[in-house]
């Protein structure tokens, strides 16, 4: 998979660099995908305040856990992106390990706590505010295991200190997908 | 590029402790209480990631403008979309579904076919046999005889005759319902009255014309 | 076996452009189709055989998705802005060509499965390509659910190559500038392009989010847009309009773009304002986030909130005309030369117009009122994308044909092909203007069924002949597109005496667009024509003096 860069790559006539500018672009068409996800289902959740007998269903407690996981998992980003701005790929790439390994966490919880919700018979057809839940969170979680495997791929050119401006550039991503759970947290399971 | 020595622990622990506060708050059990927590928090815990652990802060300033006017169309969709999908009635139009679904409480999955018949049920004063007449009163007939069924619908002071007033009992004092049947099914004209009356045979046969004919009579009792 | 797997932003290019001729045939045959029925209703069309009414709902549906998402954007967005924009901007590939691959690789994909939709039990989905539900989400409803899922699969495919490839485009142009282009010096079309990917990448998002309620809707039995279960139908119309309305601009922008460097080139003459067209095309971008519910006067939404959006809508034709006039009058005053490439971008002109004053019946909801859903819209949106679609492509594809493929298109065939597709255009299309004034509606099968509307039938019929001429001209176009590929005279590095950074090098460019030694630098804007101290009436951008 290497090939030379064209010498485009390299140019930076805006300032910043071609890698964290297309980031920043990825975020944008992001931010309106669950922007819109988020937006239609505040319309229906504050049209329809019957749907709080289902809302008070979800479980805070393991929410706020997965939230918990997250940060931390946001924090070992960072602290590897710190590490690659010092040159050292083989603790970014072991940070970045443990931020997919966070994620890996993050999934099983979400997994365990889904299936305990569908065996008590709220699926996703149950009723307008589960189907919500079901979709805002899978959309969630599909960027979740994507950003995942993406980390995977950075931290091993990372571990031999190649491509280390990269461990930003998935950081950013990650930082955003902790972000949309923010957002998610209190109004999937606090704002019943 | 550097990071400006931004404390990234603790910016970290700042998270967990709000992360808690916003826990704690539908604790106290007043709800604007929990909406602060929960919602201002995540604005301040969201702003704390962005700026530092994404160094928006650092970041040429027109991300932050490129960034913004993303949420500003989020915004722009929300506003332009929930007067029709979040408010259940405005001017001249009434989202009869949605308000019967607020009033009764979506049922559960097994039970949803049977209900989602109920649900079409406005809320007006109609016996519960009569359920399938008033949802087709209002798509059909409201428009000119009024939600009411006085004749006083939206479009009523277009016409000369105004629509009939199903309310007042001298309508029915001098017709049969078979007639008034007729008139529904084959348009006024068919029954020697306007021709402004439209035949609806193509949506209500014989049987429910008859079972329309007695929804309408219940306007007589301000149904 | 090199040009599949090639990350060179030129190859890509080809690709999109090959796919999206090949849909275009598709689609036409579509039309034609369809149009046969209309004409002659229940007889066997030559070719195809007898139009169900359920055949004729998926041809009308899929006619128009193919149009614009397999045909307008991959010709006019992906391939020539893969081929231009590096080219224009002086860089040898776009910043991210790997990912250019993929996204081709993501929208023929996403060609392959709305082909397959066509073929699976029950056909082709049937809904219209506004896709409004309960009858988009309700199999038992459209009749069509395999071929549901699978048109919302390829669009929403086709929606993320897009948006991959915008990001491309966008990061590009604002990183890999030639040393010395200023962003004051950037040719008109690339700004466009540009532009345009932010737009269709900022309203297509809740569309996406939409588009997966409705996959749920139709596969899992959910209720988003059932109101029998606290959802709403509405909700999917904003949303799609939302998208629907900002992507005519998206199309629209690059054809304006293709426009004005055809016209600047042919007229000999400086563009009349550079500043104020790309202000504009950025405030037209902006406004035309504000204007989407004209398209749902009817619908069921506040009366209220259509006030407001009648006033937006008008507001909108403003910028649009403004365009329209800078284009003009860069003309006042050229030194014009009539090629085949100037025709085209001229007729774009004269068509866009009549279809922009046509709006404004629709954008008062008013006259909406009794406009809506009837032929009048049909004829308002085929003289927009006709000339967006057809007549800019024409003009694009006759114009870098040449450093594309190294060949001179023959002229003559051109002007012959030119003409006999413009004027065939408009004896269709006027027709139907009528016939939807009188009242008819769209998406009948067949109109002979309907007492009121008989009387239109010769009206029909005319429309129908015509485009069978205009179908027929179009094999001039496609003998003389791959005759002169093959055996067209040489051409020239800059035949059209360009100001712009691709007439500089080879034709066709090498890979890596110059050789590394020789990449450009630029010293001035793009269209400086007609100076009047210098001998020859252009002046390229990359000469020092």
């Amino acid at each position: 998979m290497t090939m030379t860069k064209p010498i485009a790559t390299t140019r930076s006539a805006s300032g910043i660099p071609t890698g964290r500018l297309a980031i920043w672009w990825v975020l944008a068409s992001e931010v309106v995908i669950f922007g819109g996800l988020i937006a239609a289902y505040l319309m229906h959740r504050l049209g329809h305040p019957e749907w709080a007998d289902a809302a008070a269903h979800t479980n805070t407690w393991i929410g706020a856990f997965n939230t918990v996981v997250l940060l931390t998992s946001s924090f070992t980003a960072v602290m590897a992106h710190q590490a690659a701005e010092r040159g050292d790929g083989k603790k970014a790439a072991r940070l970045l390990l443990l931020t997919v390994g966070g994620a890996l966490t993050f999934l099983v919880v979400k997994g365990l706590e889904w299936r305990s919700e569908i065996s008590h018979g709220y699926t996703i057809t149950a009723n307008g505010f589960w189907s919500f839940y079901y979709t805002a969170a899978g959309l969630h979680a599909a960027h979740v295991i994507a950003g995942a495997i993406i980390m995977l791929f950075v931290a091993r050119d990372a571990a031999k200190n190649r491509e280390l401006h990269r461990v930003e550039l998935i950081g950013i991503y990650w930082h955003f997908v902790d972000v949309v759970w923010i957002f998610l947290f209190p109004l999937l399971y606090i704002a019943k | 590029m550097s990071e400006h020595k931004i404390n990234y622990t603790k910016i970290y622990f700042t998270l967990l402790a709000l992360l808690a506060v916003s826990v704690a708050g539908p604790f106290i059990g007043i709800q604007w209480v929990t909406l602060v927590t929960a919602f201002g928090i995540a604005l301040v815990k969201a702003n704390l990631v962005i700026q530092n652990f994404m160094h928006i802060r650092v970041e040429k300033s027109w991300i932050k403008w490129m960034l913004s006017f993303s949420i500003l169309m989020i915004l722009l969709l929300f506003y332009g979309v929930a007067p029709d999908v979040m408010r259940h009635e405005g001017q001249n139009w009434t989202n009869v579904a949605a308000q019967a679904a607020v009033e009764r409480g979506i049922p559960d999955g097994e039970h949803e076919e049977e209900a989602a018949h109920a649900e079409a049920e406005p809320a007006l004063a109609v016996e519960e046999s009569d359920f399938a007449a008033a949802g087709t009163y209002v798509t059909y007939c409201a428009f000119c005889h009024g939600v009411g069924g006085r004749g006083d619908g939206v479009a009523s002071s277009a016409f000369d005759p105004r629509p009939a007033d199903f309310g007042a009992a001298a309508f029915w004092d001098a017709r049969a319902d078979d007639q008034v049947a007729l008139a529904i099914r084959e348009g006024g004209a068919a029954v020697g009255r306007s021709e402004s009356m439209p035949p609806w045979g193509s949506v209500l046969d014989e049987a429910q014309a008859a079972a329309m004919v007695e929804y309408l009579k219940a306007f007589q009792t301000g149904g | 076996m090199k040009y599949i797997w090639s990350t060179d932003h030129k190859v890509i290019s080809m690709q999109y452009l090959f796919t999206g001729m090949f849909m275009a045939v598709i689609g036409g045959f579509m039309a034609y189709v369809f149009r046969m029925q209309l004409a002659f209703p229940d007889i066997a069309v030559p070719g195809y055989g007898v139009v169900s009414p359920g055949e004729y709902n998926a041809l009308v549906t899929n006619h128009g998705t193919i149009m614009i998402f397999w045909v307008a954007m991959p010709v006019l967005i992906a391939s020539f802005g893969n081929f231009l924009i590096p080219l224009m901007i002086g860089a040898d590939d776009m910043v991210f060509p790997r990912i250019n691959r993929l996204s081709f690789q993501l929208f023929a994909l996403s060609a392959v499965v709305i082909l397959a939709s066509l073929f699976v039990e029950g056909g082709g989905f049937g809904g219209a390509w506004t896709a409004y539900p309960p009858l988009s989400a309700e199999a038992e409803y459209n009749l069509t659910g395999l071929g549901a899922s699978l048109w919302l699969v390829a669009v929403a495919l086709e929606f993320v190559a897009f948006l991959l490839g915008g990001i491309n485009f966008i990061v590009t142009l604002m990183n890999a500038r030639a040393p010395g282009m200023k962003a004051y010096d950037i040719p008109i079309v690339v700004w466009m392009i540009v532009i345009a990917s932010i737009l269709f990448m900022l309203s297509v998002g809740p569309l996406i989010a939409g588009a997966i309620m409705l996959l749920f809707d139709q596969t899992l039995n959910t209720g988003f847009y059932d109101p029998a279960r606290g959802g709403d139908p509405i909700l999917w119309q904003h949303l799609f309009w939302f998208f629907g309305h900002p992507e005519v601009y998206v199309v629209l922008l690059p054809a304006i773009g293709i426009t004005i460097e055809i016209v600047a080139t042919f007229a000999r003459k400086k563009l009349f304002g550079y500043k104020l067209m790309l202000y504009t095309a950025v405030s037209t971008a902006i406004l035309s986030f504000f204007v989407w519910a004209h398209h749902q006067f009817v619908a069921g939404i506040d009366p209220r909130m259509a006030n407001v959006f009648t006033v937006t809508t008008l507001l909108i034709s403003v910028p649009i005309a403004e365009l329209l006039f800078i284009i003009m009058a860069t003309l006042y005053g050229g030194s014009i030369r009539l090629t085949t490439p100037m025709l085209w971008a001229l007729a774009f002109i004269a068509e866009f117009l009549i279809g922009g004053v046509t709006g404004i019946f629709l954008g008062a909801s008013g006259s909406d009122i009794f406009l809506h859903d009837t032929y009048f819209v049909l004829a308002h949106f085929h003289y927009t994308f006709f000339p967006i679609a057809i007549i800019g492509s024409f003009a694009a594809v006759t114009f870098w044909f040449p450093k594309m493929f190294g060949r001179m298109m023959n002229d003559t065939l051109g002007k012959v092909h030119f003409w006999g597709t413009v004027i065939p255009f408009n004896f269709i299309f006027i027709p139907l203007f009528v016939l939807g004034l009188g009242g008819q509606h769209r998406r009948i099968y067949n109109y002979k069924l309907f007492p009121e509307l008989v009387d239109g039938q010769p009206l029909r019929v005319f429309a129908t002949y015509a485009m069978l001429v205009m179908l027929a001209f179009q094999l001039v176009f496609f003998y003389n597109f791959f005759r002169s590929m093959r055996k067209g005279p040489k051409a020239p590095k800059n035949p059209w005496e360009s100001n712009t950074l691709e007439w500089t090098t080879e034709s066709p460019p090498p890979h890596g667009n110059w050789p590394v030694d020789e990449m450009p630098t630029v010293y001035r804007g793009a269209y400086e024509y007609g100076h009047p101290d210098r001998e020859e009436d252009y002046w390229p951008q990359n000469l020092p003096s």
